[in-house]
Order: structure tokens, then sequence, then C-alpha cells
């Protein structure tokens, strides 16, 4: 049986990882660690044998605890790899001046989180056991808001050769839809990339009333029952709207200097 | 809502609930957000970031270099041979009135003190009993005081004069010269000078 997680919720009961990675480690947890490093080593998620991350930080932090060096370094560098894959998609060369260097910065920091986690201090390890491309995405952001790219090169949204006008109706077009709540309509993902990345380097006060809205919450409501924009805030509505005004500008800026 | 916590509702303890939540959406936010108002922003931030989870394509073709797994190891090892860090600060806790019965148990003057809690002095030379003392009476261990004055100097904060230069840390002085120049009675300065023999 695979150790419970640490941390617990409100209840006292330690979270629980998702049935497959459960399923996952106790297979694992039968073979010895020569044949776990091996089947760590593939990295191709379509490949047979892959194993998920979750299971990867699980039994490096187990390899820590139970004080196996080597096993703990060899984890630890397949893991920082996987890391650094994922990075280059996310903070690729071609839409960020200088992504080699913050990929680097940002597996360096995910390095000293695991520090921290080895000393008892970083529970947040866990929610890398349960849902690791999430809880990477997060931490990529948290970081990347923290040392902020010098600049953001971006590429063109279509490589067919599209004329800049249509693109930029389309652009508004698909903007309008996605601040209003409806992101479904989205479907190019190459667009949807360049969207986050935008709204991503907003001011804090606009990106939160950019996402807010993305969530579907509207800003004001006349019933006090209505959780609104304003009130979770703790603003004046037409803080809010002047917040998301500015916001649709820079973001209408930004995305028609690619078309 | 009234029922009593068993969840210690700290900043990362809630963001952490909130993380592992099926979901990330609307519903869950609202939720969280009524029920711990004090963190709304940690938790509106942390619902942007986890709104849109990344599709679970294949890694790109790009292989790291083993120069960048090497950096990230050593960025480790320094970390994980520094747990002590970001030692706590056991005066934290004293407000003014706390600090002044504390130099009256301890039967040093405020000044020492105050050298003592912003590490003007070098810890080497304080001696042990002073630390355990000094830990006896703060309710901590003297092993956490001792890790706390090992740290460097801290820039002293509520100076009262302005300054035409930059404050800056000073060099840290030793035991005895703080115990000679810190405004102690000539029989205080003998107590503590003896708890170095």
């Amino acid at each position: 049986m695979p150790e419970p997680l640490k941390s617990k919720d409100k209840h006292g009961a330690p979270f629980t990882r998702p049935p497959e990675i459960e399923a996952c480690l106790a297979r694992l947890e039968s073979v010895d660690a020569v044949a776990r490093l091996q089947v760590f080593a593939i990295t191709s998620r379509k490949s047979k044998g892959y194993v998920p991350s979750e299971a990867l930080t699980h039994f490096l932090r187990r390899a820590w605890a139970v004080g196996a060096q080597s096993e703990f370094k060899q984890i630890f560098e397949l893991l920082m790899k996987r890391v650094g894959q994922s990075l280059c998609s996310t903070i690729s060369d071609s839409r960020m001046a200088g992504a080699q260097s913050i990929r680097e910065e940002i597996i360096g920091r995910l390095a000293e989180r695991i520090a921290k986690d080895c000393n008892g201090r970083f529970a947040m390890l866990d929610f890398f056991e349960v849902r690791f491309d999430l809880a990477l995405a997060r931490f990529r952001k948290t970081v990347l808001r923290q040392i902020g790219p010098t600049s953001v090169v971006t590429v063109p949204l279509s490589t067919d050769g599209d004329e800049g006008q249509d693109i930029s109706l389309e652009v508004e077009a698909a903007a309008a839809d996605f601040l209003g709540g409806a992101p479904e309509k989205i479907d190019d993902p190459a667009f949807r990339l360049e969207l986050d990345a935008a709204i991503d380097a907003l001011p804090d006060d606009q990106r939160r009333v950019v996402g807010l809205l993305r969530q579907g919450f509207q800003i004001d409501s006349k019933d006090p029952n209505i959780m609104t924009i304003a009130k979770m805030l703790k603003c004046d509505e037409r803080t809010v709207r002047n917040r998301r005004d500015r916001a649709c500008k820079t973001l209408r800026a930004a995305l028609q200097e690619d078309a | 809502m009234s029922t009593p916590k068993p969840f210690a509702a700290d900043e990362e303890s809630v963001l952490m609930a909130f993380s592992m939540e099926p979901s990330h959406g609307r519903e869950t936010l609202e939720r969280y957000i009524r029920e711990y108002p004090q963190h709304a922003t940690a938790l509106i931030d942390c619902s942007i970031d986890l709104l849109h989870e990344p599709p679970a394509d294949d890694v790109s073709a790009t292989v790291v270099s083993d120069s960048a797994v090497a950096k990230a190891w050593q960025r480790f090892e320094r970390a994980a041979q520094q747990p002590n860090a970001e030692v706590a600060n056991p005066f934290a806790k004293l407000n003014q009135t706390g600090f002044k019965s504390l130099a009256r148990s301890l039967d040093v003057s405020n000044l020492f003190l105050m050298r003592v809690r912003d590490r003007a002095i070098s810890a080497a030379t304080i001696p042990a009993r002073f630390v355990e003392k000094l830990a006896s009476e703060l309710g901590a261990t003297a092993h956490a005081v001792g890790a706390y004055l090992q740290g460097p100097p801290g820039m002293v904060s509520g100076h009262a004069f302005r300054s035409s230069v930059k404050p800056s840390v000073g060099e840290q002085i030793t035991f005895d010269q703080a115990v000679a120049t810190s405004q102690l009675t000539p029989e205080q300065q003998a107590t503590l000078k003896a708890l170095s023999g």
C-alpha cells in the first residue's frame, strides 16, 4: 500500500491520489529500484510502460525518506528532465526572449522546493503527487510572474500566410468570446496559448478581473446573495469595469501585434 | 460554516485544499471564498492559474541538456544544506511590554537585550548559559534560540533619528563589548561575565 499523503483536508483526512496513480504506485512498489528507474526513464507519454510524473514524485520523496541517496539523485534527474521538456512547450524559444534561462530558473526553483520538502517544510509537493501537470503549471506561472520575462516575443498566429486584417478581426471576436466567458469557442491551441500568455502578463488587478470574468462571475449585482467580482475584490464595481477596460485594451494591442 | 475546523486555516493549507478539489471553477472558488474570505486574493490567483488544465499532449522532442539538470541538482544541494535558512525569530511575539519584562527577568538593560535581539553581538561569543537562560524565558529551545542568534545582524528598526546617510547593518560586537557598553550596572556586568566562565 502506498503511503498516504501527509497533508490533510479540513476534516483531518489525508488527501487522496487518483485511483490510477494509486494503482501505478502499488505496481511499482512490487518491483525493485533498478526496474523502477528503467521505466521512469521513458519520456514519451505515448510509450508503453510510461510512468506518470506523479509516481516519480512519490518515489523521489520516498527515496529521500529511506536515505536511498543514489536512487534519489537518479529520480531527481529524470524528473527535472521531464519538467524541462514540459517547459519547452509552454516557454518556447520562439515565444519568449531568454526562454532557456527562464526555463532553467523555473527548474532551479523547483529543485529548491524539493529541498524544502526534504527538510519537511513544503507540503505543496503533495499536489505534484496528485496532479503533476496542473501543479507544475501553477508553479510555472507563479515563478514567471515573479521573475517576469524581459520581453515576450510573439509568433504569427497563422502560418498559412493569411493577411493581417482578417486575423485582427478574428482576434477581436475571439477575445470578446474569451472574455465573455466562452473560452470553449476558441479551439486554436496556439491562439489560446498566446492569449493566456498575454493575460498572464497583465498587472495583478487586471488579471484577476479577466480571470474571474472568464470563470463566469458577474461584475456587480443587486442581489446581495450573489458573489460578484466587485465583492470578491472588495472594490467598487466601477473600478472593476475600469480594470476590465484597461485589460481589454492591452490584450487587443498585444494580440494585434501578432497579426 | 460554523462547524469547528480542526483544519489550520492558514493560506497554504487552504490553497492546498482548494488545489486538491476536482474542479477549480466558479462554484468551487465561490465556496472557498465564502468560507475563507481572508484568503480571497490568494484563492482567486490560484483558481486562475489552475483553471485551464494543460492538455496532456506528448512532451516536446527537445532534449534537456545535462548541464541544466546538473545546475538544478546544485541548487537542490545548496538549498538542502540550509535547513535553518528561515529560522524563526523567537523575539517576534514579544510586544514592547513583553520585551521590557524579559529584560527585567534576565536582569539586563533594554539596550543589551536589543543588541541580542538584533544580532548585533557575534553569536560565537555569547556564553551558552546565557542562551539557555534566554531560551527558557522565551519559552523556546536553546537550539532554536542559538540558531536564530547565528543569523546575520539585522537592520535595527525603530531608530528615532534622522540620518544623512543610508542606514546600514553595523558590524557585530563581542559579548564582552556589549556587556561593557550597554548601560549595565557593575553588578549586572559581573553576573553576565560570570556566565562565560
